[in-house]
C-alpha cells in the first residue's frame, strides 16, 4: 500500500436525523491520509477491529477542511467539509488524550491544503504561518453566528472555573485612550469595525464613544464568556490566528501577539 | 431547543426611547417615545400631545410577595378597544407598543399595522397576541435592534422566577376613562373617569401610577416610565417658520434651540441604534491586535489579570459565589 503521510485513531460519527444531532459511533477506527498509488491524495478510514477499510475519500488539495463541530456536546467531534459539495463526514477523536488534538488536526489540515506540506509536531504555536498584514481579517456572519450559539448555550447554572483575566479589563477606555494618543497610525485599520450606519463619520471621538458604549462593553463580554469555552476553534481561525487560539482568553492574546510581532517583523521601516 | 420556542424567534431588545422610537418609525407612526424622569406637570406639559405612559419595570421578586396586586382599578371584560396578551415573554416590548397604538383614534399608520389592527378586529386577547406574535414583519421590525449576540434571559435557562421579570404596562385614555393595558391580565383595568380640564387624563394616570408604586416595598421596584407622544419635529419646524415670517426672532430663537435639542437626540439615538445593530467582536479583535502592536498589550494584560484577582478576592470575602456580573 502507498505511503502513509498522517494517521491518527478516529471513530465515525453520523448524524441522527431525527434530532439531527452527530452522534459517535463506538467503533474504534483511524483516520489515515496516503499518497495514492494513483498520485492522488486519499483520506481513508480504518475499522481497527476488523482492520477494513471502510472509507476511502480522494480528495484535491485545498477543497477538504477538518474542523471541530463546536455545537457539538462532546467536545471531540470534528467534520470533513468540503468546498466544492455540501458532502459532510464526521468523526471523533480515539486517542486517549485530547492532548494532542488539535496538532493532529493542524497537520491533516496543512496536508488538505498542500500535500507537500510537512508535519509539525512541535507544542508551540503553529508554523503554517498566515501572513499577517494590517488588514485585519473581518469574521464571517456564519462564524458570529456561531459565537452567539457558543453564547447561548451556555446554562447559568453551570459555573466556570474562576477566570484569571477578563477580556472586558482589557478593552478598557483607559487603557485604549494612552493607545489612540500614541500610536494614532494605527487608528484607522479599526475604522473598517465601526458600525456601517453610524450616523457621523469614523473619528477617533467616534473610535472612543462605542468604545464607552454599553454596547461594546456586552459584546467584549459575550466574546470574552465564549473564549472561556475553549470552543471558538473554527471562528479564530477565519481571523488568522491557530486555532489553538480559540481555547481560552490567554491563549487567544498569546496568538494576536505572535501575529502582531510577525507583522512588525515582516514591515520594513 | 425549548428555549427557542418559548421566546418564539423575538429576541430581547432593550427598552430605550430610541429603540422604540426606530420600531415605531418602522411601523409607519408618526410619533416618537420620550423617557420620562417626572410625573410633574411641568415635566408632562413639555411632551404633549402625549398619547399613552409606559411604566415599565423590574420587579425583584424575592423582597415583595404581593405587593402591587392591590389596585384601584376595575377589570373591564368589555373593552371595545384594542387589547391583546403577552403570549411571548421577550415580545413584552413590541406587545405594549401595539396596545397603545391600537387605541389612539385616527392613527396614521404603515399598510402592515393597518392590516394587523382590522385583521384582529373583534378577536379575544389571547387570539390577538397569538396573531400578532406570529406577524413575521412585526417580529422581524423588533428584532432588527436587537444586538447580533445578544444573550435573551429566556435562553439562559434562568430560574423560572425571573421569568416574567420585565413587565410593560400601557397606560392611555380611552373613551373618557383611564385604562390600564397589561398583556399578562386578563382584562384591561378601568381606573375610573377623568375631567377633560386641565391636564385631563394625565392628572388620572399620574396617581394611578404614583399609587401603584407606593405599594412596592422601597427597592423592590426598579421602574422607569416611558411617553409616547406626536412626533414634535413637524410643529416645531411649522412654528419657526412662522415666527420667523412674523419677524419674532426671539421666540424663533427658543424654537431653534427647541429644534437642536431633539436632533441632537436623534443623532444619538441613530449612533446607539447602529450600535446595537452591530457585532462589535471584530472590533474588540482589532484593538487587542492594536495593543499588541503598540507593545502595551503584555502590560495591560498584567493589570487585568491583578483587576480579577482582587475582584475574585472581595467577592470571597464577601462571601459570595464566583458569579459573572
Amino acid at each position: 500500500m502507498s505511503e502513509y503521510l498522517l494517521a491518527f485513531k478516529a471513530g465515525r460519527a453520523f448524524r441522527n436525523e431525527g434530532t439531527n444531532r452527530v452522534e459517535p459511533s463506538p467503533t474504534k477506527g483511524a483516520i489515515i491520509l496516503t499518497n495514492g498509488d494513483d498520485g492522488l491524495l486519499h483520506f481513508i478510514w480504518k475499522n481497527r477491529s476488523t482492520n477494513q477499510i471502510e472509507e476511502d475519500l480522494i480528495l484535491f488539495p485545498t477543497d477538504a477542511s477538518f474542523v471541530k463541530v463546536s455545537q457539538a456536546t462532546s467536545g471531540r467531534i470534528y467534520v470533513l467539509k468540503f468546498s466544492s459539495s455540501n458532502q459532510r463526514h464526521f468523526f471523533w477523536m480515539q486517542d486517549a488524550s485530547d492532548e494532542r488534538d488539535a496538532k493532529f488536526v493542524e497537520n491533516l489540515n496543512g496536508l488538505l491544503q498542500d500535500p507537500e506540506y510537512t508535519l509539525d509536531w512541535s507544542s508551540g504555536a503553529t508554523t503554517s504561518a498566515q501572513a499577517s498584514t494590517s488588514q485585519v481579517p473581518q469574521a464571517t456572519p456564519e462564524q458570529l453566528a456561531q459565537i452567539q450559539r457558543i453564547v447561548q448555550s451556555m446554562s447559568g447554572t453551570t459555573q466556570p472555573p474562576a477566570p484569571e483575566l477578563s477580556l472586558t479589563d482589557i478593552l478598557t477606555s483607559d487603557n485604549l485612550r494612552p493607545l489612540f494618543t500614541s500610536h494614532p497610525e494605527l487608528i484607522p485599520a479599526l475604522f473598517p469595525h465601526l458600525p456601517p450606519d453610524l450616523p457621523i463619520p469614523p473619528s477617533t471621538e467616534v473610535l472612543e464613544r462605542v468604545i464607552r458604549s454599553p454596547q461594546f462593553r456586552a459584546s467584549v463580554a459575550s466574546f470574552d464568556q465564549a473564549l472561556r469555552t475553549g470552543l471558538l476553534g473554527g471562528l479564530v481561525r477565519g481571523l488568522g490566528l491557530p486555532e489553538e487560539a480559540g481555547t481560552s482568553v490567554e491563549a487567544f492574546l498569546r496568538a494576536i501577539q505572535e501575529q502582531a510581532d510577525r507583522g512588525d517583523s515582516m514591515e520594513t521601516d | 431547543m425549548s428555549s427557542v420556542e418559548e421566546s418564539g424567534g423575538w429576541q430581547l431588545t432593550e427598552s430605550d426611547p430610541g429603540v422604540f422610537t426606530e420600531l415605531l418609525k418602522r411601523l409607519g407612526v408618526p410619533l416618537i417615545v420620550d423617557d420620562l424622569y417626572s410625573l410633574d406637570s411641568e415635566s408632562l406639559a413639555l411632551l404633549q400631545p402625549l398619547h399613552a405612559l409606559i411604566f415599565l419595570f423590574k420587579w425583584i421578586p424575592e423582597s415583595s410577595s404581593n405587593s402591587g396586586s392591590a389596585s384601584s382599578g376595575v377589570p373591564d371584560p368589555e373593552f371595545p378597544g384594542f387589547f391583546a396578551h403577552q403570549v411571548v415573554n421577550n415580545a413584552c416590548a413590541t406587545l405594549a407598543v401595539l396596545n397603545a397604538l391600537g387605541n389612539i383614534p385616527s392613527l396614521e399608520s404603515g399598510p402592515e399595522l393597518a392590516e394587523l389592527n382590522s385583521f384582529t378586529t373583534g378577536m379575544d386577547p389571547q387570539t390577538r397576541g397569538l396573531v400578532i406574535t406570529s406577524a413575521d414583519w412585526l417580529r422581524e421590525a423588533h428584532n432588527a435592534l436587537s444586538p447580533p449576540s445578544a444573550i435573551s434571559l429566556d435562553e439562559l435557562g434562568l430560574p423560572k422566577k425571573s421569568e416574567d421579570a420585565y413587565h410593560f404596562v400601557v397606560y392611555l385614555p380611552f373613551m373618557g376613562s383611564v385604562y390600564e393595558l397589561d398583556g399578562l391580565k386578563q382584562h384591561p383595568v378601568n381606573h375610573g373617569t377623568y375631567p377633560e380640564a386641565g391636564e385631563g387624563w394625565l392628572q388620572r394616570a399620574r396617581q394611578v401610577i404614583e399609587a401603584r408604586i407606593a405599594t412596592y416595598p422601597p427597592g423592590a421596584l426598579e421602574f422607569s416610565l416611558l411617553a409616547l407622544r406626536d412626533d414634535p419635529l413637524p410643529a416645531l419646524q411649522a412654528q419657526l417658520t412662522q415666527l420667523q415670517s412674523a419677524g419674532l426672532d426671539s421666540e424663533a430663537a427658543e424654537i431653534v434651540a427647541r429644534l437642536a435639542n431633539e436632533n441632537s437626540k436623534r443623532e444619538r439615538w441613530a449612533f446607539e441604534n447602529s450600535l446595537r445593530r452591530h457585532n462589535h467582536t471584530g472590533l474588540a479583535y482589532g484593538l487587542l491586535v492594536a495593543l499588541a502592536k503598540a507593545g502595551t498589550l503584555g502590560k495591560v494584560k498584567d493589570e487585568a489579570k491583578q483587576v480579577m484577582k482582587t475582584r475574585l478576592e472581595k467577592r470571597r470575602e464577601r462571601g459570595e459565589d464566583m458569579e459573572e456580573d
